[in-house]
């Protein structure tokens, strides 16, 4: 854990310098079988999976409540909240903390992967997914040459750029 | 301080509300001064300027701060004109806002000592502040402004009427000093006062008088000029004994001529004055006026609530330490030497007594009397009065009744809303009540007592009471239940109608007997704070309610216990006992469980069922098996009864209850969650939820409907 948490400290002393140089930092992680990214700049911890608590009578998205030094901070299953299929908590499952207005939301993951650098170049808009893609969906981020497999042209890796807002926007006072 | 009174209390409340506001008002002041030095004039800041004084107004009004009331209404006044551009907002004006400005800190200096000692002349500062607006307004005398009788305006020299008119322009204030000289040694004796006043004044003129006197001596009257207080007039003139006035600002600017007879008063008056002047030692005043604006003025701190909370919450935390300590200790007991068991117990009991100790200062820091909130209805209940032109009696008790300063905050909007409905539709006009053979006076009484760990707030009124026939005819006409529901209700529920959202919203039943608008808004605070509301009506003869709150809500003890695998929490306060459940002994009336206890029906609620938990929690392996419903925690929310069916009971623990974040604020039955210690969170059910879910189940779904 202190080691995720060192690379979101020391990533975040660098996010104004890489910005400045065009780029913007990512952090991938892993929901079943996709891959996605949020700013590395809305994280503010990574954590592993606490003891929940159920909130009976919450959204469906809702996992539960944890406490995080003593703040109780509710867990969304952001896999249930991209309708993506249910699957177990495994031991990779972790818990990305968000601001997100006056309160801390912890997104749960299945896998955290790393901090990508994305160029804007690297980068596609939603609009090429046309009108299917999710409000929450910011864009295709392809961290392409910089990350080439050594096995030269195989599948290339694909991040799917989440965009906090609109992401956690359903859990204001909807 | 422990020992201080209750009005110390709202005393030293008011001096520390007012000093911060003295504080803001000086902030915006410099802040002011500052745009016009670069030109930037911000309206902003002067609209600041102007809310803070009519806050402090009001505030003084309320405390009876009579002298702090009548500065803010002229400092007032001059910043509505300002701020309307009436007046120009020059450095002399500037200057004199300043002045104003330090009176308030004297008078709030002043107020916090002992007895009524005071180093400042309010009505020159008053009329000093006053004077702005006058002396801009350029077309007419200001001469006519002030109570100066035309005898003595006519004997001014031309020179002399010209300095009195600059400097009343220039926002002086101008005295009338009147001396006695014994005739001997007047030429001396003059001159000496002239040297002491000149330092701080210019005299304008001094005549003899025509009164007074005696064969040996003479009076004198002068006028004199100052920026000076009256205060440090008095000490420039020593020992001289003489009758010191302001000449007042005239009301209403009428005719000079007319006003000659008000004079008398000044010149003749002499007594009063002088006896202010004998109750002010000179040197506190030069004392005073020195190092005053860098002194504290209360010992009151005032503090962010969150601080305290935060507090709450390590102790909260150093609790389950010696819940696991204690733990530790019993352990070591058993296995470890003796002799260092019995010194770790020792210690874990010293430990224990010195943090309930700490718990229960940081509750007591917390605790206001319900006065301070009383004192602001009754501002209100004045206000409403007033305007509906009817005569309504305020009767307050148990003001002293104290609870934390998180429910009296949250107890305000609830309060008024109720008061003002109470007047607004409750109370009859005089004549309608005097033909009804009530008292003309109608009566409101407010009456606050604590009841265990609960604070009980009744407000009855002396109406008319609520005819639930109109409550049934106009939640029909709004659509919010049905015939067959409404003709279903009993009487209580249908009382409880009122506390619809839909229902106080509308505008078609302001014309009903009874309650009106914002009764939903008080249901929802009030429950919201793990409390309860009751409704008594009697049609002609008025309304009660009633309002249970717990004293604090910071740290409680709560009852533990599990269902289907997970643990909760519930506060002991609304615990009336927990029993295993007599299996045979339920009943069901209408497809409600029951349970007759000792001969009375309680109602039942399976909380596995009402929570709609799964069979098995989240991460349980599979063969943790359901369990049955064993006991019964029987719960009482006002005057409502209700038993919860839960699988085990748990224990008791002294808990810190935390609030969900507000991506939860919509989950009813729950009122937070809190950390036992061991990194998990424990759910505290929200007992005043649950029986309004059970027992009135069908009003409030429909309260859920009118919600969404």
């Amino acid at each position: 854990m202190s080691g995720e948490r060192a690379i979101v400290r020391a990533a975040g002393e660098r996010v104004s310098r890489v910005e400045e140089a065009g780029m913007r930092e990512f952090l991938g992680f892993m929901l079943g079988e996709e891959t996605y990214a949020l700013p590395l700049s809305c994280i503010r911890e990574i954590l592993r999976m606490p003891a929940v608590a159920e909130v009976p009578r919450a959204a469906p998205d809702v996992l539960g409540i944890v406490s995080v030094r003593g703040q109780v901070t509710t867990l969304i299953d952001l896999r249930q909240r991209m309708s993506l299929p249910k699957l177990p908590f495994g031991p990779r499952t972790r818990v990305l903390l968000v601001d997100q207005g006056d309160e801390t939301l912890g997104l749960l993951c299945d896998r955290v992967l790393s901090v990508y650098r994305l160029s804007e170049t690297e980068v596609e808009l939603a609009t090429v997914l046309g009108n299917e893609a999710s409000s929450y969906v910011m864009g295709i981020g392809r961290p392409g040459a910089r990350r080439v497999p050594r096995g030269g042209a195989v599948a290339q890796e694909i991040l799917i750029l989440l965009d906090p807002i609109a992401l956690l926007k359903r859990h204001g006072h909807g | 301080m422990g020992s201080s009174t209750q009005s110390d209390k709202a005393r030293e409340e008011f001096l520390a509300e007012a000093q911060e506001l003295v504080e803001g008002l000086s902030r915006d002041l410099l802040m002011l001064d500052e745009g016009e030095r670069r030109g930037q004039r911000n309206p902003e800041t002067l609209n600041d300027l102007f809310r803070g004084v009519h806050t402090l107004k009001g505030l003084s009004g309320m405390f009876g701060f009579e002298r702090l009331g009548r500065l803010s209404h002229v400092l007032e006044d001059t910043l509505e004109d300002l701020r309307m551009g009436r007046l120009e907002l020059s450095q002399p004006a500037l200057d004199v806002l300043f002045e104003g400005v330090e009176g308030f800190q004297r008078l709030l200096a002043d107020a916090a000592r002992p007895e009524g000692t005071s180093t400042v002349d309010i009505d020159a500062l008053a009329s000093r502040v006053g004077g702005i607006a006058r002396a801009e307004a350029a077309e007419h005398d200001v001469l006519r402004d002030y109570e100066l009788e035309p005898n003595v305006l006519g004997v001014l020299t031309e020179y002399e009427e010209h300095r009195l008119r600059t400097n009343l322009e220039q926002g002086f204030s101008i005295y009338r000093l009147r001396i006695r000289l014994a005739l001997d040694v007047i030429d001396t004796a003059l001159d000496q006062l002239r040297e002491r006043l000149k330092s701080i004044s210019e005299i304008i003129t001094y005549l003899p008088s025509m009164e007074g006197g005696s064969v040996d001596a003479i009076d004198i009257e002068m006028l004199l000029s100052t920026r000076a207080t009256e205060s440090d007039l008095r000490t420039a003139l020593g020992r001289a004994d003489g009758v010191l006035s302001l000449v007042q600002k005239r009301r209403g600017g009428a005719d000079p001529s007319l006003t000659a007879q008000s004079l008398r008063p000044v010149t003749t008056g002499g007594q009063p004055i002088e006896a202010t002047k004998a109750q002010l030692p000179e040197r506190v005043a030069a004392e005073a006026g020195a190092d005053m604006s860098l002194r504290s003025l209360t010992n009151v701190v005032r503090v962010d609530i969150r601080k305290l909370d935060y507090l709450m919450n390590v102790v909260g935390e150093l609790g389950t330490v010696r819940a696991a300590l204690g733990r530790l200790v019993e352990k070591m007991r058993v296995s470890a030497d003796h002799a260092l068991a019995s010194e770790a117990h020792r210690l874990a009991r010293v430990f224990g007594r010195h943090l309930a100790e700490v718990q229960e200062g940081v509750l007591d820091i917390r605790m206001v009397p319900l006065s301070q909130l009383f004192d602001k209805v009754a501002v209100i209940v004045r206000q409403v009065a007033r305007d509906q032109h009817k005569e309504v009696r305020l009767l307050i008790t148990g003001g002293e009744t104290e609870v934390d300063k998180l429910i009296a905050e949250e107890l305000a909007d609830p309060m008024m809303h109720i008061v003002r409905n109470a007047i607004d539709h409750g109370v009859e006009v005089a004549e309608q009540r005097a033909s009804l053979g009530k008292p003309a006076v109608a009566t409101l009484a407010i009456n606050a007592y604590q009841k265990g760990s609960h604070v009980v707030i009744e407000l009855s009124d002396d109406g008319r009471g609520i005819d639930t026939d109109l409550v049934r005819e106009a939640a029909i006409r709004k659509g919010l239940l049905s015939d067959q529901v409404v003709s279903d209700l009993s009487r209580e529920e249908l009382l409880n109608v009122v506390f619809m959202p839909g229902f106080s919203t509308a505008s078609a039943v302001t014309d009903l007997s009874g309650r009106g608008v914002g009764m939903d808004v008080v249901k929802t605070n009030i429950t919201r704070l793990g409390g309860a509301v009751d409704l008594e009506s009697d049609v002609g003869v008025g309304t009660k309610i009633t309002i249970t709150l717990p004293i604090t809500l910071a740290i409680m003890s709560a009852l533990l216990f599990e269902v289907r695998g997970r643990v909760l929490a519930i506060p002991l306060a609304v615990v009336q006992e927990a029993l295993r459940l007599p299996a045979a002994a339920v009943r069901t009336i209408e497809g409600r469980e029951v349970l007759s206890l000792r001969g009375a029906t309680l109602p039942l609620c399976r909380l596995g069922d009402f929570f709609r938990f799964s069979r098995r929690p989240i991460g349980a392996p599979e063969s943790t098996a359901a369990t049955e419903e064993h006991f019964v925690i029987v719960v009482a929310v006002g005057n409502r009864r209700l038993g919860l069916c839960v699988d085990r009971l748990a224990g008791q623990q002294d808990i810190v209850i935390k609030g969900l974040g507000r991506s939860l604020s919509q989950v009813q039955g729950i009122s937070g969650a809190t950390d036992l210690g061991d990194q998990r969170l424990v759910l505290v059910v929200d007992a005043a939820a649950i029986v309004e879910e059970t027992l009135l189940g069908r009003t409030s779904h429909m309260l859920a409907r009118g919600l969404s």
